[in-house]
């Protein structure tokens, strides 16, 4: 099994690691590092569960290398809010009743981040087209395309205050 | 109705903001020290003698810490509690693909799979059977010898005389209906934690069940229930499909012969293949009707697949044979069901439990029938409606119905005269269908030793209250709702209520998530022990203020004399003193509730649920004539509730069992090949709605019929949310296209070929 040293940037933290080619970036966040946010629900690309940013893009993190996030900005969940000051997302998700069982809930939150830092005023379509390769089976995503368009609301009447 | 200061606010979920974080921790997030990565070594045959297995080299392997198989078990037969046709691994011989042959745990993944490849099994492939009809022909392979014609179960229902209302009839429609076996697919994969120390084990379980779990653990493992601890960490849904499972079972063997925690998690492909998907059936009914649309007498007559092993066959069955005998005044019924085993993956419960295969079944028809007698599909309903007050064909007593109010709010909303007799023109046809469901809110036969629900509350020196119930929170909210209920019957606030995690260390015997029940059984439970708790506080405010305790109340924390409103000391400054001049006791009080329900007699005729939920459902359709394709473009589902608790919640109970059945109408199927392979064991391929496929106009709307016998007047939502979805929407697509497919789900191929049958 080939091994590679790699420092991978997580969240702004760096962390040294000695890691299998083969293994996912998504097997270093969870087993090595314990960043248990983000949530493994097929390990094939399919559900959207485990997206994390890597430089500011939604990626599927059990399709990601580790060594293939080497030099990149990785954005977990955990890495979301400000101390205990929740991120805007974070909030209106839960304001909104748009989680339930919770495990899809740090995919969503980040695709839906990504969706508004280059898109800062989506249409519903626009966030139904932007999140459509994350699964939910609990809220019907009603609720979750609400939080995403209120989200977006409060962040651009906080920009325009 | 009273106005309540907690229930029927829009109360946030405390535990949202763990989930929103990351910080939520559920059975797969679990890391203990020491701990192995267990993997199941799966039948890759359908039908197959094992002759040998050799597990030698896997043993061998750098990094491997057991190897087990049948005979590292007890070897005892066990079951859920109805048939006794599990064994922890296979004996002698699979019966599906995904069967469990034998498991490793290996000081991580890689390694516990490579393991799995080193295990010699060698087969002799039997013949096998994978179609539900060809199960019961006489050549069929047998799957069970216990079971002769693969026959697993058998029910029988007959009520007042058919013969005689069928003569009466002035229609009769009769029509056989196919539902899918379809997967919940639930985004956390069946998981699971055990850890054996000391002859005794820990379980952290992603369950709805975790007391059953004890019980049916016990037997299986050969121990006393109480050497296993279940505990309940967050659970990424259920839908019916997180009862008894092998990976809880695999990785409780492998931590025994390991001495060390053992962790299992499915893949996906593994849920697919291994998990319980729903029951599928085939569904002959037969209605005969009077002139007006009332239904006379009804005729059934259901095959239901059991899979390789019985989850949950018999009662899912019988709950379709005879559950929605309570939605219509029907008195002359007769109904057979027969469960059949197959050489595929075992069925279980799913979100409506049988009633919602049923249902999608008789509100086609009955559909069908008001069409072709030209009537209005919502007065069939309405003329046919349970009312409060009625006593079913089988004895169920139904206190409060809200039924008809749905049927007139949802029709009402949605304009549904107009849209229904509109035009259907061009080549996207658009089109709207009705249909209504009943439910259950807990089911006496279930679990035959109880049904009823106990709550303990636990009130320390600051006066907060510690809730310790035995139900399951499986993200649907039911801890906020309990939480809800708890504060308003102390009158504390509802910050300071703590939900404890199911332990059943600690938490009383509580029956599950299932069947509709925790809101109504557990609620009940809970203001039980709150009434309890409320007496002791005001006993001992009592001699605090030297006032009777009939003079005293609570209110938001604090107790007042009721005749002297500026008096007044706080809930705290009650149970700190209570506290210390006990020697340290919290106030402790354990509360219980046991409905008023009654098992079944041999003749299926007993009330086995206190309240009965209903719904109605309208579905608008877009059909492209072209391409086959159906877009869900509005919904209305109105829902009689009893009251609503959490008014935050309680609309994405409704969205999320209105989306799983759209996808069971329009894409979901697990599409077997002839030798019982899955062939879409996958996301990609077993297509679930995603964002792009629901309605942007979505209306949940609750009646209030404010059943005396729910806590607050509440009925639960869980399951009506999804009973009537497929049938609403294959209503629909009739109302566009003008022609029905009673076989789900209706895809374009399906929509294509029955307009071309219908241009011919």
């Amino acid at each position: 099994m080939k091994k590679e040293p790699i420092c991978l940037i997580i969240n702004g933290d760096s962390y040294d690691l000695f890691v299998p080619t083969h293994r996912t970036l998504l097997d270093v966040l969870r087993e090595d590092l314990g960043l248990m946010g983000t949530k493994k629900g097929c390990g094939e690309g399919e559900c959207g569960a485990c997206t994390v940013l890597l430089d500011g893009q939604p990626v599927n993190s059990c399709l990601v290398l580790a060594i293939q996030a080497v030099g990149k900005k990785i954005t977990t969940i955990e890495g979301l809010a400000s101390g205990n000051q929740l991120h805007p997302l974070q909030e209106a998700f839960v304001q909104h009743g748009a989680i339930q069982c919770g495990f899809c809930s740090p995919g969503f939150i980040l695709t839906a981040k990504a969706l508004l830092d280059s898109n800062p005023a989506p249409t519903e379509q626009e966030v139904r087209e932007a999140v459509a390769g994350n699964l939910c089976r609990c809220t019907g995503y009603q609720n979750i395309i609400e939080a995403i368009l209120a989200a977006a609301k409060e962040m651009g009447d906080a920009k325009n205050a | 109705m009273p106005e309540y200061k907690v229930i029927g606010k829009p109360i946030i979920p405390p535990e949202a903001y763990l989930k929103a974080t990351g910080q939520a921790q559920f059975t797969c997030d679990i890391k203990l020290p020491g701990m192995l990565w267990g993997k199941v070594l799966r039948s890759p045959l359908a039908h197959a003698k094992i002759h040998f297995i050799d597990t030698s080299k896997a043993a061998k392997m750098p990094g491997v810490k057991a190897v087990v198989t049948f005979k590292d078990t007890p070897g005892l037969p066990f079951g859920t509690g109805i048939i006794d046709d599990w064994t922890i691994f296979a004996r002698d011989k699979v019966r599906f693909v995904g069967d469990e042959v034998a498991a490793v745990a290996a000081v991580d993944e890689d390694t516990a799979t490579e393991a799995l490849s080193l295990i010699r099994v060698e087969y002799e492939e039997l013949p096998a059977v994978i179609d539900i009809e060809q199960a019961l022909r006489p050549e069929a392979p047998l799957v069970h010898q216990h079971a002769p014609g693969n026959l697993a179960n058998r029910f029988f229902v007959e009520r007042g005389n058919i013969e005689q209302a069928f003569t009466k009839a002035d229609f009769i429609v009769e029509d056989t209906f196919t539902t899918t076996q379809v997967y919940q697919a639930y985004l956390e994969t069946m998981n699971a934690v055990a850890h054996a120390q000391n002859g005794k084990i820990t379980l952290w379980a992603s369950t709805q069940v975790p007391s059953k779990l004890r019980l049916t653990y016990a037997k299986a493992l050969n121990i006393p229930m109480q050497d296993i601890r279940v505990i309940k960490p967050f659970v990424g849904g259920g839908f019916g499909a997180k009862f008894e499972n092998m990976v809880d079972l695999a990785a409780m063997v492998l931590s025994e012969k390991s001495s060390r925690p053992v962790k299992i998690v499915n893949t996906r492909e593994e849920d697919f293949i291994a998990g319980n998907p729903r029951v599928p059936m085939k569904i002959w009914v037969k209605l005969g009707l009077k002139k007006d649309g009332t239904i006379l007498a009804k005729e059934v007559r259901i095959i239901a697949g059991n899979g390789a092993r019985t989850v949950y066959g018999p009662p899912i069955m019988a709950t379709a044979c005879y559950r929605i005998d309570s939605l219509y005044r029907i008195h002359n019924i007769r109904t057979e069901g027969l469960l059949v085993y197959t050489n595929t993956v075992p069925t279980g419960c799913f979100r409506g439990f049988g009633n919602a295969q049923m249902t999608f079944a008789l509100e086609s028809l009955l559909d069908r029938a008001a069409y072709e007698m030209g009537l209005d599909p919502a007065e069939v309903r309405l003329i046919n409606a349970v009312q409060s007050g009625d006593v079913s064909a089988h004895g169920w007593y139904i206190s409060r119905s809200g039924l008809t109010d749905c049927i007139r709010k949802a029709t009402e909303a949605s304009d549904w005269e107009a849209k229904r007799l509109s035009p259907k023109e061009g080549k996207i046809k658009k089109g709207i269908g009705l249909a209504c469901c009943n439910h259950v809110s807990g089911n006496r036969p279930f679990f035959r030793p109880f049904d009823g629900s106990a709550a303990i509350i636990r009130i320390g020196e600051d006066g907060k209250a510690f809730l310790i119930h035995g139900e399951s929170d499986i993200g649907q909210g039911q801890n906020t709702v309990f939480a809800q209920i708890a504060a308003e019957s102390l009158g504390i606030p509802f910050q300071d209520i703590t939900v404890a995690e199911v332990d059943t260390q600690i938490s009383p015997f509580g029956l599950g998530s299932f069947a509709t029940r925790g809101t109504v059984m557990g609620g009940n439970g809970i203001i039980a022990a709150c009434q309890q708790a409320k007496q002791m506080i005001l006993n001992h405010a009592a001699a605090m203020l030297a006032k009777p305790a009939d003079n005293l109340d609570i209110v938001e924390g604090k107790i007042i004399v009721k005749d002297t409103p500026d008096q007044h000391i706080t809930v705290a400054e009650v149970t700190r003193n209570y506290m210390f001049s006990h020697g340290g006791a919290p106030m402790i009080a354990v509360g219980n509730y046991v409905p008023d329900t009654v098992l079944p007699d041999d003749k299926r005729y007993g009330n086995i649920s206190p309240v009965y939920p209903f719904g109605c459902q309208i579905a608008e359709v877009e059909v492209n004539t072209e391409t086959g394709q159906v877009q869900v473009t509005g919904f209305w589902a109105a829902h009689d509730v009893g009251r609503v608790i959490n008014s935050l919640t309680l609309p994405g109970q409704v969205h999320g069992g209105v989306a799983t059945g759209i996808g069971w109408a329009l894409s979901e199927n697990m599409i077997y090949d002839s030798n019982g392979h899955i062939q879409n064991p996958g996301f990609l391929d077993y297509r679930i709605p995603g964002s792009l496929d629901l309605p942007n106009q979505f209306h949940a709307i609750f009646i209030e019929s404010d059943d005396p016998k729910g806590p607050f007047g509440a009925k639960g939502i869980g399951e009506p949310a999804l009973n009537p979805t497929a049938a609403a929407v294959a209503n629909a697509v009739y109302n566009a296209i003008g022609v029905r497919i009673n076989q789900l789900p209706l895809t374009p191929e399906k929509i294509l070929a029955a307009l071309r049958g219908k241009n011919d």
